[in-house]
C-alpha cells in the first residue's frame, strides 16, 4: 500500500498542512469525529446500507454480518500476512484422514461481555441451533449442511463429525453466541424467532467490540471490549453513521465528520488523492465481475426451459463473444482504471488459486476479427442491417441483463453493447433492478446476464455452484447464476474438496476447474474491480489491512482493521463545547424562525386590531 | 415532482357544487355535509389500500431473490425467508391477512428491518413532521409575503423580479438544488467550507440544548431547499388572489375614506386574498410529501421519505406499500379537513 | 393548434359558415399573436424554446453520433472545459456539451409525449364528465360523479409515489417514463377542462345547438373543444414543464434507463460517478441548468398564453 503520509516535504509546508487541518478540524467540522472533550477516542465510519437485524442467526446484508464480526468471536480467523486460516477462539484444529472429523481446540480465557466464561458448550449449543432450527439457519445454514453431529468433548475442545467431506471447515463464517443469553430468547420467542432483533444493549458477545446502542436510520455505536483476549481495541468507540448519499459521506469525510468512508467511486478516490490528511486506499479486488451466456438451461433430469436464444448452445459463437470484447478497455472505461482485466476465476489477491490464461492457453484474447472469421466459417451470415444470423436461421438478437445499481455494470454494459455490434451481434441492453435480473436468471429467460461475487478466502463456494449438482432439480429452483454442467470439472470439483491438507495440489485442480470455465464460455470474467476507501490520517495513524498488501479495511474477513486502528496524536483533539459552525448555522435557523414568528403575530394583531 | 403554480386551478373539491342542494333545516344540511365528506374520505382511503396492495405487488422482482443476490445462501435459506415474509401464501391470502391486520392498525412487516412497518413510520414519523412542516411554514409565510407584494403591484418591477426568482427556483429539480447546495455550503470546498453539516438529524453525541441547536443546524440546508422549490406555489396563489381582490368594492370604499395605500393592502385586501390561499395550503400536502421525500434522501434526513426511498430497490413490498398508504391518507386527511374547515372561515360556502 | 377542422374545406366560392368560422378563427389567432408578443416574459420563453429546439433538431448535423458511443469517445476522462469541450468531458472522455445537446431531444420527447397522454386524458375526462353532467340526464351525472370522483381520487395520491411504483411495475425504458408521467399529472387538467366545459355549455349557443338537434359527439367535438382548447393549450405548457422536471425525478430515483442519454440521465450518471464530491462541476451543473431553464421557458410561455386568454389577468400585467 502507499504511504499514509507524504513523502518529504519542507518544514513550512508540513506544518503549513498540519496548521491547515487543526483549522479545519477545529473549526469547521460540525462535529468532532476524532474525539469529544471527555477523551473518549471514537472511530466514525459512513455507511449507507441500512442494517436488517442484529440477530447473528438472520442477519443476511453484508453491512450487518461485517458488524457482528466485530461482535462475536469466530472459530478460526484468516491471517492478514498469509491469507491463511489463522487460530481465533480456536487455538489449533486438526482433521481425520478422511476429513470428516475435526477437532477443535479452544482458547481458555475467552470471556463474554458479561463476564461468563466462553466454553465448548457455547460453540455446540450455536452450531448445533443452526443445524437444528430451521429458523435460526436463515444466516449461517450453509456452513452446517454437511454437519453430522457437533460434541464437546471437554470445556475447551469440540469436536465436529461430518457426512461428507467440507472445504469450508477452516473459514466457518459463524458468530459464536453465549449460549446462557441465547438459550432463554430461543425458547421464548419460539416461532417468533425470526423477528427477534437482539437489540438489548449492550449486547453480551465475545468480540473486540461491544453493539452499545442503535439509533435506526443515524447511527450504530459499538464500544471497545477492553478485556478481549487478543488485547484491548485501539479506539474506544467505533461508531457508523448514514449516508444515503454516498457523495454527501465523501463530503464527511473531507470536513472531518467521518474518519472512514469505503466504497468510493473512482472519481471520488482520485479527488480524495488531493485532499491533506486523507489517505486513498485502493485495494486489490475480492469480487469479480462477469456475465454469463444461456447456453440452453436445463434441469437435473435433463429438463430444458426457459427461453434463452438457441444459437448460444454452440461453443463458437459464445467464444467469438468473449473475443469481441476487450477486458482492457472495460478496465479503463467502464471501472475508469480501478480494477483488474480478468482472465481466470478467482482474483489475483488469492495467489494460490489465481489462474490467467498464459501463452497458448490464452485463445480467447481480444481478437474482433479473429471473432468475426470464426463466425463467419461456422455459418453465421451477416445481412443486410449488419446483424448475423445463425445457420438454422436465428437472428443474433441478444437480450443482456444488467444490475442498474451498480455503476461499473451499468458501463461495462453499454461498452458490451457496442463491442457486439461489431461483430454482428445486436444487443438489447435491459439495464434492471436486481431482483428483475434474478428472476430473469432463475426463469433461464436471458441470453447475457451480469453476475459476480466475493471470493472468500476459501474459493470452495463460487466453485460449486456451477458443478452439475448446481443446476436446478426443477425450473427456478436455481443454485448459482449459469446453467453449467460439465463432467471433468465436476471430477476436478471433487478431487480439490479432498485436497484439504495438500494446498499445492489442490490449486492445481482449481486451476484446471478455471481453465475449463474460460474454454466453455459460459461463465465468463470480466475484471476484479478494486475496493476503494479513504481516511482521514488526523484521526486514525495506523490500521491493518488484509491481505497486509494490497488488502482493504471494510469488509475484512477478520475484525484486524478496527481492531488494530490507533488514534492519531492530540493536534487532531478539537476544542471543546460547540464548533462556531453549529453555532452560526443555528443562529440563522433560530433568527429565521423568530423573525417569521413575530412577522406573522404582528401581522395577525394588526389585523385583529384594524378590523374593529 | 410539484404540480404546476398556475392561478386559473381551482381547490380540488371545492365545496360549492357537493353541498346538497336545498332541503330541511341548516344543522340538517350541516350533517348530511359532514357526512358526505366523510364518506368520500373513507371511499378514498379503502381504494388506496386496494391499489397500494396490488400495485407493489406486481412489482417485478421477488424480493427474497434480491436481498440475498450474490450471497452464499442455500435454496433452504431462501424458502425459510420467504415464509418468514408470508411471501409462500397465494395473493389473496395474503391481502385478507393485510387487509385484517390493517384494522389493528398493523401494516406488515418490513423485509429489509424486519420490524413492524407501524413502529418504523411512528419512528421516522417526528423527523418528516419537523421537516416538512418547518418548510412548508416558512414556505408558506415567504411566499405569501412575496405575493402579497407583488400582487399589489402586478406588473411592477418588484413583482417581475419576484416572479421570475420564483419560477426559477420552481423549475429546478429539487434533489439537484440540494447537491449543489451540499458542495457550496457543506463541503470542504465551496464558498463557505463547511459552515453546515452534509447529513443526518442530529450530532450522535449530542444531548439537551445542544441536541436541539445541532438540529436546528441540521436542518438549515434540507429547510432551505424545499423551501427555495416550493414557495413559488404560495406566491403565484397569493398573487392573484390578490389581483382578484383588488377590483372589489370594499377595497375602492377603503380608499375612499382615505386610508393609506400599504395599509389598505395590509388590514383589507391581504387578510381577504389569504382565505383561498389558506385552503391551498393543506392541499398543497400532497407536493410537500413528494418534496420531502427527494429531499430527505438527499441530505439523508431520518425521516419518512428516506424509508420510502430505503425500500424501493429491494422492494420492500410491505414498507413500501405501509408509506404508500399512510402518504395518501396523509392527503386525505387533509382535504377533509379543507373541506370542513373552509366553510368555516369563508361564510360565503356555508352550506 | 386552435385550427381544428379535421375535414379538408372545401374551396368554395361563397363563404359557407366553416369558412367564416375558419376566417373568424384565423383572425382570433392573430389577435391571440400580437397579444402574445406584448408579453416580454412569454416571448423570452419562446424565444429561449425555439433555440434549444432547433439545437436538439439539427443536433445529429454537429454531433458525431460515434462520438457520444463509449468507445468512440473522443476525449480523456473529465476534461475540465477547454476550448475544444466547452463543457468538458464526462467519465467516459464525452464532451458534456454534445451529451447535453443530444440529451435535448430525449428530454424534450419524454416531456412532450408524457404531456400530450396527460393532456389527452385529462380533456377527454374533463369534457365528458363537464357535458354529461350538465346536459346528460340522471345518467351522465352519475357518469360524470363517478368521473369527478376518479379524478380526485387520483389527485389524492401523491404523484411522485405512483410514478415511482408505475415506473418500476411496467418495464423498463423510455416508454415506460412517459406512461408513469402521463399517468399521473393528468388530474388537475381534467378537472380545468370540466369547469372550462361546464362554462362553455352555459353558453346560448351551446344550448341552441342541442335544439338543432346536434347529439353528445356533434356538441363536445364541435362547440366544447374549440373553446376549452386555449386553456389546454396553457396548461400544456405548464405540463412540459413538470414533466420535464418529473424525468430527471424518477433517473435520479433510478427509475430512468441509464443507457439512453436524457438530462435526468446524465444527472444521474454524474452523481453515480460521484462528480459531486470530486468537484467535476461542469459535470453537474449544466444538465441541471438545462432543466430549469427549458422548464422555467415553459412555464413563462404558459404564463403568456395564460394571460392572453384570461383577460382579466392580462389588464392586470
Amino acid at each position: 500500500m502507499k504511504s499514509p503520509y507524504p513523502p518529504v516535504g519542507t518544514l513550512s509546508r508540513r506544518s503549513a498542512s498540519a496548521a491547515a487541518a487543526l483549522l479545519l478540524v477545529g473549526s469547521m467540522s460540525a462535529v468532532p469525529a476524532a474525539a469529544d472533550e471527555g477523551g473518549t477516542d471514537t472511530l466514525t465510519v459512513a455507511m449507507s446500507q441500512q442494517v436488517d437485524t442484529f440477530n447473528p442467526f438472520i442477519a443476511q446484508l453484508a453491512v450487518t454480518t461485517n458488524i457482528l464480526n466485530h461482535v462475536y468471536d469466530r472459530l478460526v480467523t484468516v491471517d492478514p500476512e498469509t491469507n491463511e486460516p489463522a487460530p481465533a477462539l480456536a487455538e489449533s484444529w486438526e482433521a481425520s484422514d478422511d476429513g470428516l472429523t475435526w477437532t477443535f481446540d479452544l482458547r481458555d480465557d475467552v470471556y463474554f461481555s458479561d463476564g461468563e466464561q466462553l466454553t465448548a458448550d457455547d460453540v455446540v449449543w450455536t452450531l448445533t441451533t443452526i443445524m437444528e432450527n430451521e429458523d435460526a439457519a436463515v444466516a449461517s445454514g450453509n456452513y452446517v449442511s454437511a454437519f453430522e453431529e457437533v460434541t464437546a468433548e471437554d470445556d475447551t475442545t469440540v469436536v465436529v463429525d461430518l457426512e461428507q467431506p467440507q472445504a469450508t471447515m477452516t473459514a466457518l463464517n459463524i458468530p459464536i453466541v453465549p449460549q446462557h443469553v441465547w438459550e432463554p430468547v430461543l425458547e421464548e420467542e419460539g416461532d417468533a424467532f425470526a423477528d427477534y432483533d437482539n437489540e438489548d444493549f449492550p449486547v453480551v458477545g465475545s468480540g473486540p467490540f461491544v453493539l452499545a446502542e442503535h439509533d435506526r436510520g443515524q447511527s450504530i455505536r459499538l464500544e471497545a471490549n477492553p478485556d478481549h483476549w487478543r488485547g484491548a481495541p485501539g479506539f474506544d468507540e467505533l461508531v457508523f453513521r448514514y449516508y444515503t448519499e454516498q457523495d454527501a459521506a465523501v463530503e464527511a469525510l473531507r470536513n472531518g465528520e467521518v474518519s472512514l468512508v469505503y466504497e468510493l467511486t473512482e472519481a471520488q478516490a482520485t479527488s480524495l488523492e488531493d485532499v491533506g490528511d486523507v489517505e486513498v486506499n485502493s485495494a486489490d479486488g475480492k469480487r469479480f465481475q462477469a456475465f454469463t451466456i444461456n447456453p440452453g438451461a436445463e434441469t437435473q433430469d435433463g429438463e430444458e426451459f426457459g427461453d434463452g436464444h438457441p444459437a448460444l448452445s454452440d461453443k463458437t459463437l459464445r467464444q467469438a463473444i468473449v473475443m469481441a470484447l476487450d477486458n482492457d478497455e472495460i478496465v479503463e472505461r467502464g471501472h475508469n482504471g480501478q480494477a483488474v482485466a480478468a482472465g481466470g476465476y478467482i482474483p489475483p489477491r488469492y495467489e494460490d488459486f489465481h489462474w490467467a490464461p498464459e501463452g497458448d492457453e490464452a485463445t480467447l484474447d481480444f481478437d474482433p476479427d479473429a471473432a468475426n472469421e470464426m463466425l463467419d466459417d461456422a455459418g453465421y451470415e451477416t445481412g443486410d442491417d449488419g446483424v448475423r444470423t445463425s445457420p438454422e436461421g436465428d437472428r443474433l438478437e441478444l437480450r443482456m441483463h444488467v444490475h442498474s445499481d451498480r455503476p461499473d455494470n451499468v458501463q461495462t454494459g453499454q461498452i458490451m453493447e457496442e463491442r457486439l455490434g461489431d461483430i454482428g451481434i445486436e444487443v438489447d441492453n435491459q439495464t434492471v433492478d436486481p431482483g428483475i435480473l434474478s428472476d430473469a436468471l432463475y426463469d433461464a429467460e436471458y441470453d447475457l446476464i451480469f453476475t459476480g461475487w466475493t471470493v472468500n478466502p476459501d474459493p470452495d463456494y463460487v466453485f460449486s455452484i456451477h458443478t452439475c449438482d448446481g443446476l436446478p432439480t426443477e425450473p427456478g429452483t436455481m443454485q448459482g447464476d449459469a446453467y453449467f454442467c460439465n463432467e471433468e470439472y465436476d471430477e476436478l470439483y471433487e478431487a480439490q474438496l479432498e485436497e484439504h491438507e495438500d494446498l499445492d495440489q489442490r490449486a492445481e485442480h482449481v486451476h484446471r476447474m478455471q481453465e475449463i470455465l474460460y474454454d466453455e464460455a459460459v461463465v465468463n470474467v470480466l475484471s476484479y474491480p478494486n475496493i476503494m476507501e479513504a481516511y482521514r490520517t488526523d484521526q486514525i495513524s495506523d490500521i491493518q489491512l488484509e491481505p497486509a498488501d494490497g488488502g482493504n479495511i471494510w469488509g475484512q474477513d477478520g475484525y484486524w482493521a478496527f481492531w488494530s486502528a490507533e488514534p492519531a496524536g492530540e493536534d487532531a483533539q478539537s476544542g471543546a463545547g460547540i464548533p462556531t459552525g453549529v453555532l452560526i448555522g443555528g443562529g440563522v435557523v433560530v433568527l429565521l424562525l423568530v423573525a417569521g414568528g413575530a412577522f406573522f403575530l404582528l401581522r395577525r394583531r394588526a389585523t385583529t386590531g384594524d378590523r374593529e | 415532482m410539484t404540480a404546476t403554480p398556475t392561478a386559473t386551478e381551482e381547490p380540488a373539491g371545492s365545496p360549492r357544487e357537493d353541498a346538497p342542494a336545498g332541503g330541511g333545516g341548516r344543522v340538517r344540511r350541516v350533517v348530511l355535509y359532514v357526512l358526505g365528506r366523510l364518506t368520500t374520505a373513507v371511499v378514498s382511503l379503502g381504494a388506496v389500500i386496494v391499489a397500494g396492495f396490488f400495485l407493489f405487488r406486481i412489482l417485478p422482482g421477488d424480493p427474497v431473490r434480491a436481498m440475498t443476490e450474490g450471497r452464499e445462501v442455500s435454496l433452504e435459506q431462501q424458502e425459510e425467508l420467504r415464509r418468514q415474509f408470508g411471501l409462500d401464501q397465494p395473493l389473496w391470502a395474503q391481502f385478507l391477512d393485510y387487509a385484517s391486520g390493517l384494522l389493528r392498525l398493523d401494516l406488515g412487516v418490513s423485509f429489509q428491518y424486519r420490524e413492524p412497518v407501524a413502529d418504523l413510520i411512528l419512528e421516522r414519523l417526528g423527523p418528516t413532521l419537523l421537516l416538512a412542516g418547518t418548510g412548508t411554514l416558512l414556505a408558506a409565510l415567504l411566499g405569501l409575503f412575496l405575493g402579497a407584494r407583488a400582487g399589489w403591484r402586478p406588473g411592477g418591477r418588484g413583482d417581475r423580479v419576484n416572479t421570475a426568482v420564483a419560477l426559477f427556483f420552481w423549475s429546478v429539480p429539487t434533489f439537484w438544488l440540494g447537491l449543489l447546495l451540499i458542495v457550496l455550503l457543506a463541503s470542504g470546498r465551496g464558498f463557505f467550507p463547511g459552515l453546515f453539516p452534509t447529513s443526518g438529524m442530529t450530532a450522535p453525541d449530542a444531548t439537551g440544548f445542544e441536541a436541539v441547536v445541532s438540529t436546528a443546524h441540521h436542518m438549515v440546508l434540507p429547510v432551505v431547499t424545499m423551501v427555495a422549490v416550493i414557495y413559488a406555489q404560495y406566491l403565484m396563489i397569493m398573487r392573484s388572489s390578490l389581483i382578484d381582490e383588488k377590483g372589489a368594492d370594499y377595497l375602492t370604499t377603503a380608499r375612499a375614506k382615505g386610508l393609506r395605500d400599504a395599509l389598505v393592502r395590509r388590514r383589507h385586501a391581504v387578510p381577504n386574498a389569504l382565505l383561498p390561499t389558506v385552503t391551498l395550503v393543506f392541499l398543497n400536502l400532497g407536493q410537500v410529501v413528494s418534496g420531502v421525500i427527494l429531499v430527505e434522501t438527499v441530505f439523508s434526513w431520518p425521516g419518512l421519505g428516506y424509508l420510502f426511498y430505503s425500500g424501493l430497490h429491494v422492494p420492500d413490498l410491505g414498507l413500501v406499500q405501509g408509506l404508500f398508504v399512510l402518504f395518501a391518507a396523509s392527503v386525505i386527511l387533509m382535504n377533509l379537513l379543507a373541506d370542513l374547515v373552509y366553510p368555516l372561515l369563508d361564510p360565503r360556502v356555508r352550506p | 393548434m386552435t385550427d381544428l377542422d379535421p375535414r379538408p374545406s372545401p374551396a368554395a366560392p361563397v363563404p359557407s359558415p366553416r369558412a367564416l368560422a375558419r376566417r373568424r378563427r384565423q383572425r382570433a389567432l392573430g389577435r391571440f399573436a400580437r397579444s402574445y408578443a406584448h408579453n416580454r416574459a412569454g416571448m423570452f420563453g419562446l424565444l429561449s424554446l425555439l433555440v434549444i429546439a432547433t439545437a436538439a433538431l439539427t443536433a445529429p448535423m454537429f454531433i458525431e453520433q460515434s462520438h457520444l458511443s463509449i468507445t468512440g469517445a473522443p476525449g480523456q476522462p473529465y476534461e475540465p472545459p477547454s476550448a475544444e469541450y466547452p463543457l468538458g468531458t464526462d467519465n467516459f472522455g464525452r464532451s458534456v456539451l454534445d451529451l447535453i445537446i443530444w440529451g435535448a431531444r430525449v428530454s424534450l420527447a419524454v416531456g412532450l409525449l408524457a404531456t400530450v397522454v396527460s393532456v389527452t386524458l385529462g380533456t377527454v375526462i374533463g369534457i365528458t364528465a363537464g357535458h354529461f353532467g350538465s346536459s346528460g340526464g340522471t345518467g351522465g351525472r352519475i357518469a360524470s360523479t363517478v368521473l369527478m370522483r376518479i379524478t380526485d381520487w387520483f389527485l389524492v395520491l401523491p404523484t411522485l409515489v405512483l410514478a415511482v411504483a408505475l415506473a418500476a411495475v411496467l418495464p423498463g425504458g423510455t416508454g415506460t417514463i412517459v406512461v408513469a408521467i402521463g399517468l399521473t399529472v393528468w388530474p388537475p387538467t381534467a378537472r380545468l377542462v370540466r369547469a372550462q366545459t361546464l362554462a362553455v355549455e352555459a353558453r346560448p349557443y351551446v344550448e341552441r345547438a342541442r335544439a338543432l338537434g346536434g347529439g353528445h359527439t356533434h356538441v363536445m367535438l364541435w362547440h366544447v373543444l374549440p373553446n376549452v382548447m386555449p386553456v389546454v393549450l396553457a396548461q400544456t405548457t405548464l405540463l412540459v414543464a413538470t414533466s420535464i422536471i418529473a424525468e430527471s425525478t424518477l433517473a435520479f430515483l433510478g427509475m430512468g434507463d441509464p443507457t439512453t442519454i436524457s438530462w435526468g440521465g446524465i444527472l444521474e450518471a454524474a452523481r453515480t460517478a460521484g462528480a459531486v464530491s470530486a468537484g467535476i462541476w461542469w459535470y453537474m451543473v449544466p444538465p441541471g441548468l438545462a432543466i430549469a431553464v427549458v422548464a422555467l421557458s415553459f412555464t413563462l410561455c404558459g404564463r403568456a398564453v395564460e394571460s392572453v386568454i384570461n383577460p382579466r389577468l392580462r389588464e392586470n400585467r
